[in-house]
């Protein structure tokens, strides 16, 4: 972010670069943060700039972003969503159970995103009714989704769900989204994500609803006073969360193979760690989708450099929550209570 | 100075509910009555203890730190019980120490010190607690699974026998009514008042006199008293060393928390609703235990669960605006997640 662009955020008020920076400090960090990791990266790992190297990061990170999109817009709005990785889940096992049953994979894919879509907007409705309980509000969602989407698809036969995991026959335009392309270079789901997030930044920062996002996260009295639907966002925010936690667990089908309900597992804790390192607040109004693409970036760069340096999956986990509260503490502490008299 | 206090107080007890989880207890015991008298013999109680203490235990723990809030959730109390559990059968074991005074030492120590490190950090950077916990979380989750990659090892013999009791007068019973017993007395200190006061409003704690950080940090070393106590009970249900087993008490007593009554704005949370909604809880996958869902039980548990969960925050929501008037909720909203 450079003075130019804070200068033309804020036109009455020319910002110098000291300025501009302490502004966006967080973005500066995280953006520091992950130009450092390449480097080490590059430095250090044998093959890291290799395309085959580039190109699975980049299909994880597309994972990972997506689930964030959600996690980013209810953080910007003062809210969690917990029931991300038990939508992934349903979604992935629901997807299966619906090709098996004889459903199309398009109109299987629409249902399933249009149920996620409802759910979400349940969420959401409860959460602002119970003014902002969210994250208990969507854990017990969560739970009730997945636990009765594996009740619905373990029904009939063999074609059910065993320890979690349904077997079927995944269709070759689902499984080669994870795929490079040959023609792009890159796999369709890198592509997706791209474009989401375009979308998504752009909706932020320029359209009505991305400002309302922001108004409502700022002060939710202040909102009400002037009259923004609160409840409808709070409903439009869950809703697009659901959405993007669904698109997950199908791109993940893809990815994998087969359904399985405990897939969208790590998206629980990363989602919330990629947005924080972003530098996103929880208690809303500050932050946004491209922040938190950085910070899925951030993560992506680490896992790499931890796994590189033969860590285990749980030493990478411990790390990574190590690393969380620095960050947190460089950026996102609250004021003293003496300062909200 | 009583008054700004007391009025403040007076508020938070009136809000308080406990009709939700009161009337779900009633309810699963009559179905589990019907369903499987075998809960109300000797040999049913003391299996229910066992099973439901470690949850009910660490949904106590929870409590304090709810009211201390604002959403004062902590998550990192099922990898803390799993290190704790990890210590007790491999640490203690290998140091030839397992009498049950150095496994409860030992154990509440080690709560104490994680959660009084976590307050300290929550307090003095003034960052949120969902936030330290989450981090924790992750780094605990992680090191277990280093530490300990597969379960294994014995617990100490007099710790084991917890879980194969017939009786429910036995060291099943004793503890958690101890545990019970120094609740009732803390809860009764003017320095628990300090807390519940510091979590419905903070602002109003500060200009009353109250220092906030060792009141939160205090919070958390009550928090750890009864985290260990849990993890003893926890090792003493599964008899041996677990690195993964321990990881959904975090979610499970959130749940319990929650449809016993708790804030998560801070400020309101009753012991006995948390021991009452964490026995739901247990009740809960008994009553389903009894119904032949086969391999199903588990998604039947966990939808029933989460189901409960959202039921209870609606019907909490319902009976307070019932019995109150609805409190500003432009305050409640522009506190959440700090």
């Amino acid at each position: 972010m450079t003075a130019i662009d804070a200068g033309r955020a804020h036109p009455n008020r020319r910002l110098s670069l000291g300025m501009a920076v302490m502004q966006y400090k967080s973005t500066v960090l995280a953006a520091v943060a992950l130009a450092a990791l390449i480097a080490y990266g590059a430095a250090t790992i044998d093959g890291f700039w290799s395309l085959v190297n580039l190109r699975s990061n980049l299909v994880f990170a597309s994972f990972l972003g997506m689930a964030t999109i959600g996690q980013t817009l209810c953080a910007l709005i003062g809210g969690l969503d917990i029931s991300i990785p038990f939508v992934v889940g349903a979604a992935n096992v629901g997807l299966v159970k619906l090709m098996n049953e004889g459903v199309p994979s398009v109109p299987g894919i629409l249902v399933v995103l249009a149920l996620a879509a409802a759910i979400g907007a349940l969420s959401g409705f409860v959460s602002h009714r119970l003014r902002g309980q969210s994250l208990v509000v969507t854990l017990g969602v969560g739970n009730a989704v997945l636990g009765i989407v594996q009740i619905l698809v373990s029904g009939s036969g063999n074609a059910g769900i065993s320890g979690g995991t349904i077997e079927g026959q995944i269709p070759d335009w689902i499984q080669n989204f994870a795929v490079a392309d040959k023609a792009i270079g890159v796999a369709p789901a890198v592509l997706l994500w791209a474009a989401l997030a375009a979308l998504i930044i752009f909706m932020l920062r320029q359209s009505w609803v991305g400002r309302s996002i922001y108004a409502l996260g700022g002060n939710q009295s202040a909102a009400e006073r002037v009259l923004l639907p609160n409840e409808r966002l709070w409903i439009l925010v869950f809703s697009l969360s659901a959405v993007m936690a669904a698109m997950t667990g199908v791109l993940l089908l893809g990815y994998t193979g087969s359904g399985y309900a405990g897939v969208g597992d790590p998206y629980l804790f990363t989602t919330i760690a990629a947005v924080l390192i972003g530098g996103t607040s929880l208690v809303g109004g500050r932050g946004g989708y491209g922040q938190s693409v950085l910070g899925v970036l951030i993560l992506t760069v680490l896992q790499t450099i931890l796994a590189g340096n033969d860590l285990s999956s749980a030493a990478q986990e411990a790390i990574l929550g190590a690393l969380i509260i620095p960050t947190i503490a460089l950026y996102a502490r609250s004021p003293h209570p003496r300062m909200q008299i | 100075m009583p008054s700004t206090e007391a009025v403040a107080l007076r508020g938070i007890n009136r809000q308080r509910s406990l009709a939700t989880p009161a009337i779900l207890f009633v309810v699963l015991l009559v179905i589990a009555a019907i369903r499987g008298p075998h809960l109300f013999t000797s040999d049913g109680l003391a299996g229910a203890l066992i099973g439901a203490s470690p949850l009910v235990l660490a949904t106590l723990a929870l409590t304090p730190i709810a009211i201390a809030g604002p959403a004062g959730v902590d998550l990192s109390i099922g990898p803390i019980m799993t290190l704790i559990n990890i210590t007790i059968v491999l640490g203690l074991t290998k140091i030839d120490l397992t009498g049950p005074v150095a496994v409860f030492a030992c154990a509440i120590g080690l709560g104490v010190l994680l959660q009084a490190a976590m307050g300290t950090l929550i307090a003095t950077l003034r960052i949120s607690t969902v936030v330290v916990t989450l981090a924790v979380y992750l780094v605990v989750d992680g090191s277990n699974t280093v530490i300990l990659p597969h379960s294994g090892g014995t617990a100490p013999a007099w710790l084991s026998n917890f879980g194969s009791a017939s009786t429910i007068f036995s060291p099943i019973l004793y503890v958690p009514l101890a545990a019970f017993v120094l609740w009732w007395l803390v809860s009764r200190t003017t320095f628990f008042r300090n807390i519940r006061l510091m979590g419905a409003n903070d602002r109003t704690a500060f200009v009353s006199g109250i220092s906030l950080i060792p009141t939160r940090i205090g919070a958390h070393v009550i928090a750890g008293v009864f985290v260990g106590i849990a993890s003893v009970m926890y090792t003493g249900l599964i008899g041996s060393a677990d690195p993964t087993a321990g990881a959904p008490y975090t979610l499970n007593a959130v749940t319990a928390l929650v449809i016993g009554g708790a804030s998560l704005g801070g400020g309101r949370a009753k012991g006995i609703g948390s021991v009452l909604g964490a026995i739901d809880i247990w009740l809960i996958s008994y009553v389903l235990s009894t119904f032949n869902f086969g391999l199903n039980a588990s998604y039947w548990t966990q939808f029933a669960t989460g189901a409960v969960l959202v039921a209870a925050l609606v019907a909490g929501a319902i009976l307070a605006s019932l019995s109150t008037t609805r409190p500003d909720d432009g305050k409640w909203l522009a506190r959440w997640g700090k």
